[in-house]
């Protein structure tokens, strides 16, 4: 993967340099890009990302952090607030686009999600390599001690207790899916509020967690994310959605240094932002600022 | 004294300035105060305009019923009119407009990246709209925009106290520094007339002073000129004109002392030349009467040569003997006693019954007064001056002696009703041996009134005549009163020395 990166890179960086050679010529001045974001931590950090990539690019930028959700921030956007916002492929498709066909791969959920965008004035740049899905999380102990590897195996243990945020009951890809896709029919539902999760599950009132894939606690190894062979829950690979006629006046020179940055953005990487800003107290602005000099300095 | 006048109006003004400038910024203070107000006000306005912005977000998002999205709609329309009026308001103090434009940026992001993306949502899936507004944002924004408002509302409220505060403060730092530049004002004022006493008053006191020495005949009084402007000049002036006056005045010393001296030797060479004529005029009479006595029968004819040698021998004696009383009447010691003129002219007119018997004129006395002088001398003067009365008459002679008193004088009058004279005469007929007849008309060497002058003029009175022909004569004459105050003495003696 590595030396294909590379080229990409060289090709984008030789593009964005004749880029820069036509503007100067044209004298345009690039205009001030309005990035918003949703209101949770990998949002903040994804904000701070584009938005400092974008400035090194010389864009001028105007970050929105915490508006909110996809369907507020989809009005937002179409409503002319917004140029540009990051969102995941999964979540695009059955809340905005209303599209709840399981797709079989990321690639695939990728293209029906950029198809939608691009058949109403907007598209997606290239996406993440990380999917911030919805997943199911155990302590290791449990799992050696009940042989848990997928979700499947769950089935097998009684008196299952399950915590997960509220909505998670009533959801397809939670609760309901749970039931008609694996057949899990037999656990115990504890609503817990976001940041009480992990705690709960360390303290052992609870043995299986919904979690987010990308989420900094998963990192150090201390849970076990069980697989999901029935792809229960949508891919959630993200990229940016952005006005298209912005995207085809300055072509590569906007998102050259854009699909760059989201090609380094492995969920390992992805998680280790999560823990430094929700487990270390560091701010998004400065943990962003380091990976995209990790990224520009390569 | 221009420089310290210009100093005083400078700091008249000055401190007049500062008392304005006091006034004014409490006026503006108050203005501020006002402004801080109609801020708060105003924000307050807008403030509620948020809340009902959410308020009939809410309600619709609720409902469904766009009867409830009318405070959102009045809102909208609303606000951006009432941030401008709160921007205008808050112009002048950098901090609190920025604090406006960051309420500004946060309202429109709450309505164009919250509230209208919402109310879209709610439109199309209200019951999705629902669950986003009771997880979402909206409610974290309208508090953080609360929060903002608290926060410009308290420190507009501090601005009002600081302004005031600092209004008051350099209000009466104007008004002490008013105060202090009155004060000083008063020093200055005080300085100035303390300098003027000094510098102008006392210099021309001191010329003053030494004016009325002069005046009282110190010719040594000088002042001193130290200093080189006006006053410098004053003292200088008045120095060169004592110098001169002491120059002139000396000389005229010198020349009266001279003719003074003059004066005694030609008396004494009178006095000393009459009475030695006397000795061979009588020896010449006494021969001429042996020469009668002894050779009667011889002479004959010669007889009238003899009678013609008596004559001139007795007019010789006559015109020496008025000679030393002449001289006498200027020479020797003058009394200077209380005398009372009324005895003395009693006296003149008992020496003169005779004359009078024999004229059958009348003479009257009325009131004299007491003066000083010497009582012998001056009863000469009553006698010399009633005889010519009754000498001159051109009928009875009528004579009236009077007098009155002005002040420190006496001026005593002897009237007649003689043959008078022409008033071109009355001047010259105080000079020694001048006759203005024959002396087969009028017996008399001439030298009565000249002596009466002399007299008079001893005792520093002067005399007069006042006459015209066939109109009789007045003769007055001054004296000094006695009993009165010392100076008319002491300027009587004056005049006995000059």
């Amino acid at each position: 993967v590595r030396p294909r990166l590379l080229i990409v890179a060289a090709v984008a960086a030789a593009l964005a340099g004749c880029g820069g050679g036509g503007a100067t010529k044209k004298a345009a001045p690039l205009p001030t890009i309005t990035i918003g974001t949703k209101n949770f931590t990998e949002q903040y950090i994804l904000g701070e990302l584009y938005a400092q990539t974008l400035r090194k690019a010389g864009f001028r930028v105007v970050l929105k952090s915490d508006i909110g959700s996809s369907e507020i921030i989809d009005k937002a956007l179409t409503a002319g607030s917004l140029d540009m916002y990051p969102e995941y492929t999964g979540v695009l498709l059955s809340e905005i686009a209303g599209d709840r066909r399981r797709s079989r791969s990321g690639a695939a959920t990728y293209s029906h999600a950029k198809a939608f965008e691009e058949k109403r004035g907007f598209t997606m740049l290239a996406p993440t390599p990380f999917s911030d899905s919805n997943a199911l999380a155990v302590m290791p102990a449990y799992a050696r001690k009940h042989g848990l590897d997928s979700i499947s195996d769950l089935k097998k243990v009684p008196d299952l207790r399950l915590g997960a945020l509220p909505e998670f009951q009533t959801r397809f890809e939670g609760s309901v899916g749970l039931r008609s896709v694996y057949g899990l029919k037999r656990f115990r539902f504890v609503p817990l509020q976001f940041t009480g999760r992990y705690p709960t599950l360390d303290d052992r009132k609870i043995d299986v967690l919904a979690v987010f894939t990308t989420e900094g606690q998963l990192s150090a190894g201390r849970y076990r994310v069980l697989k999901d062979p029935r792809n229960l829950f949508a891919f959630q690979n993200l990229a940016p959605v952005i006005r298209r006629d912005l995207a085809r006046k300055y072509g590569t020179r906007l998102t050259g240094p854009l699909d760059a940055l989201s090609r380094r953005l492995t969920t390992d990487a992805m998680r280790r932002m999560n823990a430094a800003v929700d487990l270390k107290g560091e701010k998004p602005a400065a943990v962003a600022a380091r990976f995209v000099q990790s990224v520009t300095s390569r | 004294m221009a420089l310290v006048g210009g100093l005083m109006a400078l700091l008249l003004g000055a401190a007049f300035a500062l008392l304005v400038f006091a006034v004014s910024k409490q006026r503006d203070a108050g203005k501020l105060a006002l402004r801080s107000q109609e801020a708060i006000t105003a924000g307050t306005e807008l403030e509620k305009t948020v809340i009902s912005l959410e308020n009939g977000l809410r309600g619709y998002v609720a409902s469904g019923n766009e009867r409830q999205l009318q405070p959102w709609n009045a809102g909208l329309k609303a606000y951006g009119g009432q941030v401008g009026k709160l921007e205008s308001l808050v112009s002048d103090v950098p901090s609190q407009q920025a604090q406006v434009r960051g309420i500004k940026s946060q309202i429109d992001d709450y309505v164009n990246l919250w509230a209208t993306p919402l109310l879209g949502l709610a439109r199309q899936r209200r019951q999705v709209a629902q669950s986003v507004m009771i997880t979402g944002t909206g409610r974290v924004r309208i508090d953080q925009l609360r929060n903002r408002f608290a926060r410009l509302f308290s420190q507009e409220q501090a601005l009002a106290v600081k302004r005031e505060r600092s209004a008051e403060k350099t209000s009466s730092q104007a008004i002490a520094a008013g105060w202090g530049g009155l004060v000083l004002l008063v020093l200055i004022a005080a300085a100035a007339s303390y300098y003027l006493r000094r510098s102008v008053v006392r210099p021309v006191l001191t010329v003053a002073d030494a004016s009325r020495k002069l005046a009282e005949g110190d010719m040594s009084a000088r002042v001193p000129p130290v200093r080189d402007d006006e006053i410098g000049d004053l003292a200088r002036a008045f120095n060169s004109m004592a110098d001169s006056l002491e120059a002139s005045s000396d000389a005229l010393a010198e020349r009266s002392r001279e003719l003074e001296r003059s004066n005694r030797e030609l008396e004494q060479f009178a006095s000393v030349t009459s009475h030695d004529l006397q000795a061979p005029l009588a020896t010449i009479s006494m021969y001429a009467q042996l020469l009668e006595q002894r050779h009667a029968r011889e002479l004959n004819s010669g007889q009238q040569l003899v009678d013609g040698i008596n004559a001139a021998t007795v007019k010789a004696r006559t015109l020496i003997r008025d000679l030393l009383e002449y001289s006498r009447a200027g020479r020797g010691e003058l009394l200077n006693e209380p005398v009372e003129m009324k005895d003395v002219a009693a006296e003149a007119l008992e020496m003169l019954a005779g004359p009078i018997e024999h004229s059958g004129g009348d003479v009257t006395v009325e009131e004299l007064p007491v003066i000083l002088g010497d009582v012998r001398k001056l009863r000469q003067v009553f006698l010399n001056l009633i005889g010519n009365a009754l000498k001159f008459a051109e009928d009875i002679p009528v004579v009236r002696v009077s007098a009155e008193v002005q002040g420190n004088t006496a001026i005593f009058a002897v009237a007649d009703n003689g043959i008078g004279m022409d008033p071109g005469q009355a001047e010259r007929i105080f000079q020694p041996f001048h006759r203005l007849h024959g002396e087969e008309e009028y017996p008399g060497t001439g030298i009565g009134l000249a002596v009466c002058e002399r007299i008079i003029e001893q005792h520093g009175g002067r005399i007069w005549a006042q006459s015209a022909p066939g109109q009789g004569s007045t003769f007055r004459f001054t004296l000094p009163v006695a009993g009165r105050r010392r100076p008319s003495v002491a300027s009587f003696d004056g005049g006995a020395g000059a």
